[in-house]
């Protein structure tokens, strides 16, 4: 039996007064940044608006309502609230007209019918000012549901210092691939005292968005066409084989990388104390800005087998259905993608530029810290979109840390895992 | 007979409806954030509901079953079961010990009761950062403390490590958990008549005697209500967990209440997530009865 819930029911009665709970929650906890009340003419929906960019939307807020001569009520939350609270507005019928959201959440959205479709505003001239890669990442079934907002990918950072110290040539190292790679880790291991190479495993999202970069480059995948999980194909068990024996059996990781989250070893990179990392390209501004006092270098993602792959991470801005000014919203977002201000954004948040004018600016272009990171959206792949990739990789996750902490086979994890994900898939 | 009871009740009613009328939206008001949410989420249980559609699907006892008959779930039950005696038993005797300590006539008792209320006083996930980063295998006090003494070679990572991550959450949540316990045994402790110690004294009765045949059956009815409630909170106590392990490495952390929120919330499957709830709600329950029974017996 199959109860449509489209009426304002039960469930949704409880969700609303949840929802309310979680917006005061996140209106508390959360910067509130220009916000003048609840009776704006448009609502804007971002998270995660620190100092470094307050500045930006307080200027743009106020251009954009004169421009229009309306008023805009901006609302920042943290991430850690962003799913939560989209998803309590939208069940409260409170929405806001236009939203920062991941593209690969794209899909419980669209399952909700509480995106629009943005075909009509993704095409000629606007959608041109767009790399390719970064606009196909907002599709879902064949149609545009965002605007490409944000990006980022990665890159291999290495310590300079380190590798003189390892005999290494600190300005031509031997990186491409993940055996050479490895070459390198273990000859820091061997002549340094310090660790080679930083190793996400705890338990958190972000584990298999480091580990991906092996699955991929040795020819597996996690999904097939159909979306069915095809995790632990030869391939794959090669993937995860690899990256459990760069601490199992070469020990050239950090200790303990069970409790090593993506942030941990990035920070210990930038502390100077890791040999190697992958890391986003605030890796290597954090570097710079605190001067820690020690030479980096950035190199490609080292390739395996079947290629080369950098993780790509989208975010777009949408409309949702439950907007009265669909117009406007429009109207904001064309506002948002002027090349002077996509260049402020992205240059004082850090992010990748997502438009191919800003990407060619000397800023981004000749940076030695950019410019690996723009070379790299020719390796860019993005996760499947699936209406439950959270629990797909929270799985995912399980089988890298049973492979990383000696419990299981890389090839035992994989196939436990394979078929509880068909089991899961099946569920819907 | 029953219309005589009819009647009287009826009548009992009329008499008291002022009183009934007052209380009227008091009840509305607990019926609506507590009787509401628990029918609802009952109900939920028995639905295939995932946050990312707007459809439900009637499942009977589906999840249910597949709950009961996955071993997992008895692991996770065993799991919960030691987080929660390790916590409430830690925190039960160190605080018996506190309070014991803080009842004395010391100097400075004053200032060491106010002290001794401070981890309490810190929002749990705060204080969940700090151990976290006590414990943290490269930048860890703990670690460095070890490393120094020469105990260890290089950084542990306590909560990497399957076998002793739950060790290092419980230890935080002791020490959170700590402060209530002594507070309320002290209270306890200042309600227990001195001449009973004076006339102890005077039989001839040691400290060691003093404690177990007076102190402990007279903080009875004030350690079975703070093990209850401290119960309680451990079993539904999440901010901790999450904060330092989010549940890992391998499950080792993952305790009911991590699950439901795991399953029903960060991954949209509601009515699984909701049928956990219920599961948790009934076992909180039997042993609530259960306690209660053995041993409050007749005296609560």
């Amino acid at each position: 039996m199959v109860t449509d819930t489209n009426r304002f029911d039960r469930r949704r009665l409880l969700q609303a007064i949840g929802g309310g709970g979680a917006v005061l929650i996140a209106g508390c906890m959360g910067d509130l940044v220009g916000s003048d009340g609840g009776d704006a003419d448009i609502q804007l929906l971002t998270m995660g608006v620190g100092d470094n960019i307050q500045g930006f939307f307080d200027e743009t807020t106020a251009a954009f309502e004169e421009e229009h001569d309306i008023s805009l009520e901006l609302t920042s939350v943290t991430w850690d609230n962003a799913k939560q609270t989209v998803n309590n507005r939208v069940d409260g019928d409170q929405a806001p007209d236009v939203g920062r959201w991941p593209a690969r959440w794209i899909p419980q959205l669209v399952g909700k019918e509480a995106i629009e479709p943005l075909d009509e505003l993704m095409q000629g001239s606007f959608y041109d000012k767009f790399y390719e890669g970064m606009a196909e990442g907002c599709t879902y079934e064949g149609s545009y549901y965002g605007v490409p907002w944000a990006a980022s990918n990665k890159c291999l950072f290495y310590n300079k210092n380190v590798f003189e110290a390892a005999g290494l040539d600190p300005e031509k190292p031997s990186l491409n691939s993940w055996d050479e790679m490895l070459e390198a880790a273990t000859q820091i291991t061997n002549e340094t005292d310090t660790h080679a190479l930083g190793l996400a495993g705890a338990d958190a999202i972000e584990t298999g968005s480091q580990y991906y970069h092996y699955h991929w480059s040795h020819g597996a995948d996690l999904v097939d066409d159909d979306g069915a999980p095809v995790v632990n194909s030869p391939e794959g068990v090669a993937g995860l084989s690899f990256y459990a024996d760069l601490h199992q059996k070469h020990g050239v990781t950090q200790p303990s990388p069970l409790s090593s989250t993506r942030q941990d070893i990035r920070e210990l990179f930038e502390s100077g104390s890791l040999g190697m990392v992958i890391a986003h390209a605030y890796a290597g501004l954090n570097i710079q800005e605190n001067d820690a006092g020690f030479e980096f270098g950035i190199v490609q993602v080292p390739e395996g087998p079947a290629g080369r792959y950098s993780l790509n991470t989208v975010d777009s801005l949408v409309i949702f259905s439950q907007s009265e000014a669909k117009d406007l919203a429009k109207d904001l977002i064309r506002f948002y993608y002027d090349e002077e201000r996509r260049f402020e954004y992205s240059s004082q948040k850090g992010f990748m530029p997502v438009m191919q004018s800003v990407g060619e600016r000397a800023h981004f272009a000749d940076s030695p810290v950019w410019g690996p990171f723009i070379e790299a959206g020719q390796y860019a792949r993005t996760r499947p979109k699936l209406p439950n990739f959270n629990e797909f990789n929270d799985r995912m996750v399980l089988a890298i840390q049973q492979a990383v902490g000696g419990e299981q086979s890389p090839q035992a994890a994989l196939d436990a895992a394979q078929e509880d994900l068909m089991s899961m898939m099946n569920a819907g | 007979m029953g219309r005589v009871f009819r009647s009287q009740r009826l009548r009992y009613v009329h008499q008291h409806r002022w009183a009934y009328l007052l209380i009227a939206p008091a009840a509305v008001f607990l019926l609506a954030v507590v009787g509401y949410p628990i029918v609802e989420t009952f109900r939920l249980s028995l639905y295939q509901s995932q946050a990312s559609t707007a459809t439900e699907t009637f499942v009977g006892l589906t999840h249910y079953e597949a709950i009961l008959t996955d071993q997992a779930f008895y692991d996770l039950l065993y799991r919960t079961g030691k987080w929660v005696l390790a916590g409430v038993l830690g925190k039960t005797l160190l605080g018996l010990l506190i309070a014991v300590a803080l009842n004395a006539d010391v100097r400075g008792q004053k200032f060491f009761r106010t002290a001794f209320l401070i981890p309490w006083g810190i929002p749990y996930a705060i204080s969940a950062v700090v151990f976290r980063w006590i414990e943290h295998p490269q930048y860890g006090a703990l670690n460095a403390a070890l490393l120094k003494l020469g105990v260890i070679e290089q950084g542990v990572g306590i909560l990497g490590n399957p076998d002793t991550a739950l060790l290092g959450v419980v230890v935080a949540d002791i020490w959170i958990g700590t402060p209530f316990m002594a507070i309320i045994i002290l209270a306890g402790l200042q309600s227990i008549p001195v001449e009973l110690y004076e006339a102890a004294s005077i039989d001839g009765a040691d400290r060691y005697q003093q404690f177990r045949y007076i102190t402990l059956p007279q903080l009875k009815g004030v350690l079975f209500i703070a093990t209850l409630l401290s119960t309680i909170w451990t079993f539904v106590s999440f901010d901790v967990i999450w904060t330092m392990t989010r549940g890992g490495p391998l499950n080792a952390t993952t305790t009911l209440v991590i699950q439901i929120y795991q399953v029903g919330l960060e991954n949209g499957a509601m009515g699984r997530g909701a049928a956990y709830s219920v599961i948790g709600f009934f076992v909180l329950l039997m042993f609530a009865l259960v306690y209660i029974r053995v041993y409050a017996g007749d005296d609560l």
